[in-house]
């Protein structure tokens, strides 16, 4: 299969995060790392300060975390703040994390106290998407932009939030354009690929991002010699930042065509809403149209036990119109261990799943390589089963 | 164990062979092949087609087709009992559940990354007992009130088992509740299946009625377990290697064979 130029410098950045960052503080430039998909990158762009997304290593051993963290929550957020610890993430002139969930709490607490970064922010964004959550998720985002602005020694002017917000969203429209290539059959450009992609994009600058996406985008539609046909699947799961995975699914004979992970469309496909005070569209989209299990929805609220069905359809039914447009004939089901949010979420979306009649199978990660091997048993048998 | 089912056309079985994996998974592959072979009084060549599954599967240098034991079992249970619904595999490595319809897998579950709640689970502590395996149903059939264990892991089990001895409690009710604590664990699991009549019961585990018993109990069903436990998945293979013959045979397209040799054991490699 031929490799793009524009693949190629994905791979690149994927391989070495930190490098482009690393140039640009040589220049000046100040870089703010954020936890999660919840801080409001488009503040950090407008005031000229690069977001570099803090994603953890599962081939790094976590040895120095289990200190200050207990060894039974999420390994991801434990490797992220093992890599701190060891000096990793030294390059940060400052981070931002929110309330994503309880251990991605504690864990900016800990950083915070460990690593003492020149800036620290804490978002304490809500849990539910009712109206008064949303009015208190516009107060707090004031707050961070406060605090980014007295780091920075400038003021935030509404026309350079609102460009910001045109470059984000045109990264996301540009994502969106490049999951439309994952559509043909066979699919113009593998899971692998894609989650390398949307790894680089979340360790440069927008603008860069924006370039590197329209030359990604041009190459692979232009591949003749492509993927072979195989069994199209949909991953559904929490965070997914290393290709190992998504290399085992896809070397058991098939191929991963669509994603609702956090470093993938979950993170890129919502827009933000250009609103007259653009923090209405910003607290708006972070909160209520970012759909991470972290944030608890209910069909009509208070009516949970009316309608089972109902209820997963309205929770879920994005999930069905991306088995059908992406054309999945089978999901894997994916959670991190321990992780309580993506768990609690794990029964229903499996029931969804069944009754939509698709094959799905759960897969538990341990955020190591050595424990993948087990897997390839269960995806193997879930494409047995899929026939 | 490495386990070979040899069927004939009418799935009869030829025959049959169960031996001991160890570590040198390919010499025991070529050995357990060729008894099998004799038993049946066939040359190799007159094999026509061979699926391998399990943990070894890939370390059957001869095998045309690799499918995962899930399916293979799946497929071997529904031979012997066609109403089967559920089927719970407990062996020495793992515990599986599998939901089957019509004779198919159409769901599955899995625990491999724990020993508590396998078979491995009972034997180590037959073990710390100074027991043998086949012994531990007869003495647990005899308990008069068998007494909690937690099946949360293996090696804490032993000493709990330890320390039960140690204030006197009666061998049988002992083991009684060790093989409750191992059923209780796998019907949890397999509960996320949604469990329906006829459940099968089937692994290395299956033998020890003691715990057949303990998985009615707690499914407040019957199980049935089949006359040979630790075939079901080599016979499901068998009949998935016989299915994928005649459909080849019917498209008219040619057979994918390896090669029908014994080869000498290359030890550890798992790239064939």
């Amino acid at each position: 299969m031929s490799e793009s130029k524009g693949l190629t410098r994905a791979k690149e950045i994927y391989q070495d995060r930190p490098r482009r960052v690393k140039e640009l503080k040589a220049e000046g430039r100040k870089v703010i790392g954020y936890l999660c998909i919840y801080p409001v990158l488009e503040m950090i762009t407008a005031l000229d300060l690069v977001p570099y997304r803090i994603l953890g290593d599962i081939r790094e051993p976590i040895t120095k975390a289990d200190a200050c963290l207990p060894t039974v929550v999420c390994p991801f957020v434990r490797s992220c703040l093992d890599l701190g610890l060891k000096g990793k993430y030294d390059f940060l002139d400052g981070v931002a994390m929110a309330h994503v969930c309880d251990v991605g709490e504690k864990a900016a607490h800990i950083w915070h106290i460990y690593l003492n970064p020149p800036y620290f922010h804490f978002i304490d964004t809500p849990h539910t998407i009712h109206k008064a959550a949303q009015k208190q998720h516009k107060e707090l985002l004031k707050d961070f932009q406060r605090t980014l602005e007295s780091f920075v020694g400038k003021k935030l002017s509404p026309g350079r939030l609102k460009e910001a917000i045109e470059a984000h969203n045109q990264q996301r429209a540009l994502v969106r354009e490049l999951y439309e290539l994952r559509k043909p059959d066979p699919p113009l450009i593998s899971g692998t690929e894609t989650l390398q992609v949307m790894v680089a994009l979340m360790s440069i600058p927008v603008e860069e991002g924006n370039e590197l996406l329209r030359q990604v985008i041009s190459e692979v539609k232009q591949r003749k010699d492509g993927l072979q046909k195989k069994p199209r699947l949909l991953v559904w799961g929490s965070i997914i930042d290393d290709i190992a995975l998504i290399e085992l699914i896809e070397s058991a004979g098939a191929n991963v065509v669509m994603d609702d992970t956090c470093v993938g469309s979950r993170a890129y496909f919502p827009d933000v809403k250009l609103t007259d005070d653009p923090l209405d569209g910003l607290a708006y989209r972070y909160l209520v149209e970012l759909k991470c299990p972290r944030t608890f929805r209910e069909g009509v609220f208070g009516e949970t036990k009316k309608d089972y069905i109902k209820d997963l359809e309205s929770r879920f039914s994005y999930l069905k119109d991306y088995a059908r447009e992406w054309n999945a004939e089978g999901i894997i089901v994916q959670a991190m261990r321990y992780c309580d949010t993506h768990g609690y979420e794990v029964p229903g979306v499996k029931d969804y799943f069944n009754h939509l009649g698709l094959p799905n199978t759960y897969l538990e990660l341990d955020y190591t390589e050595a424990a993948l091997a087990p897997l390839r048993t269960r995806v193997q048998a879930l494409l047995e089963v899929m026939g | 164990m490495t386990k070979v089912v040899i069927i004939d056309a009418d799935d009869g079985i030829c025959s049959r062979v169960i031996g001991p994996t160890g570590a040198e998974h390919r010499r025991l592959a070529n050995k357990v092949m060729e008894e099998a072979l004799e038993q049946a009084n066939l040359s190799f060549d007159q094999v026509s087609y061979l699926v391998a599954t399990g943990y070894g599967r890939m370390n059957v240098p001869f095998a045309d087709r690799q499918v995962t034991e899930l399916t293979c079992h799946a497929r071997g249970v529904a031979s012997i009992f066609p109403s089967v619904r559920v089927a719970i595999d407990i062996g020495g490595q793992d515990a599986k559940g599998l939901k089957i319809r019509d004779g198919r897998l159409v769901d599955f579950v899995m625990n491999d990354k724990c020993a508590a709640g396998t078979g491995r689970f009972l034997e180590v502590i037959a073990d710390a007992l100074g027991l043998r395996m086949e012994e531990l149903g007869g003495i647990s059939s005899k308990s008069t009130s068998k007494v909690e264990i937690s099946s949360t892991c293996t090696i804490f089990a032993q000493q709990e088992v330890i320390s039960r001895l140690s204030e006197g409690v009666a061998l049988a009710d002992i083991i009684a509740g060790l093989h409750d604590a191992i059923a209780s664990r796998t019907v949890r699991m397999v509960r996320r299946l949604k469990i329906e009549p006829d459940v099968v019961f089937t692994g290395g585990v299956a033998k020890n009625m003691g715990v057949v018993n303990a998985l009615r109990e707690n499914l407040e069903c019957e199980v049935f377990v089949p006359e040979e436990p630790l075939l079901t998945g080599a016979i499901g293979a068998a009949l998935l290697g016989k299915e994928l013959t005649l459909q080849a045979l019917a498209k008219g397209e040619p057979i994918q064979r390896k090669e029908r040799r014994l080869e000498e054991a290359t030890f550890f490699n798992t790239r064939s």
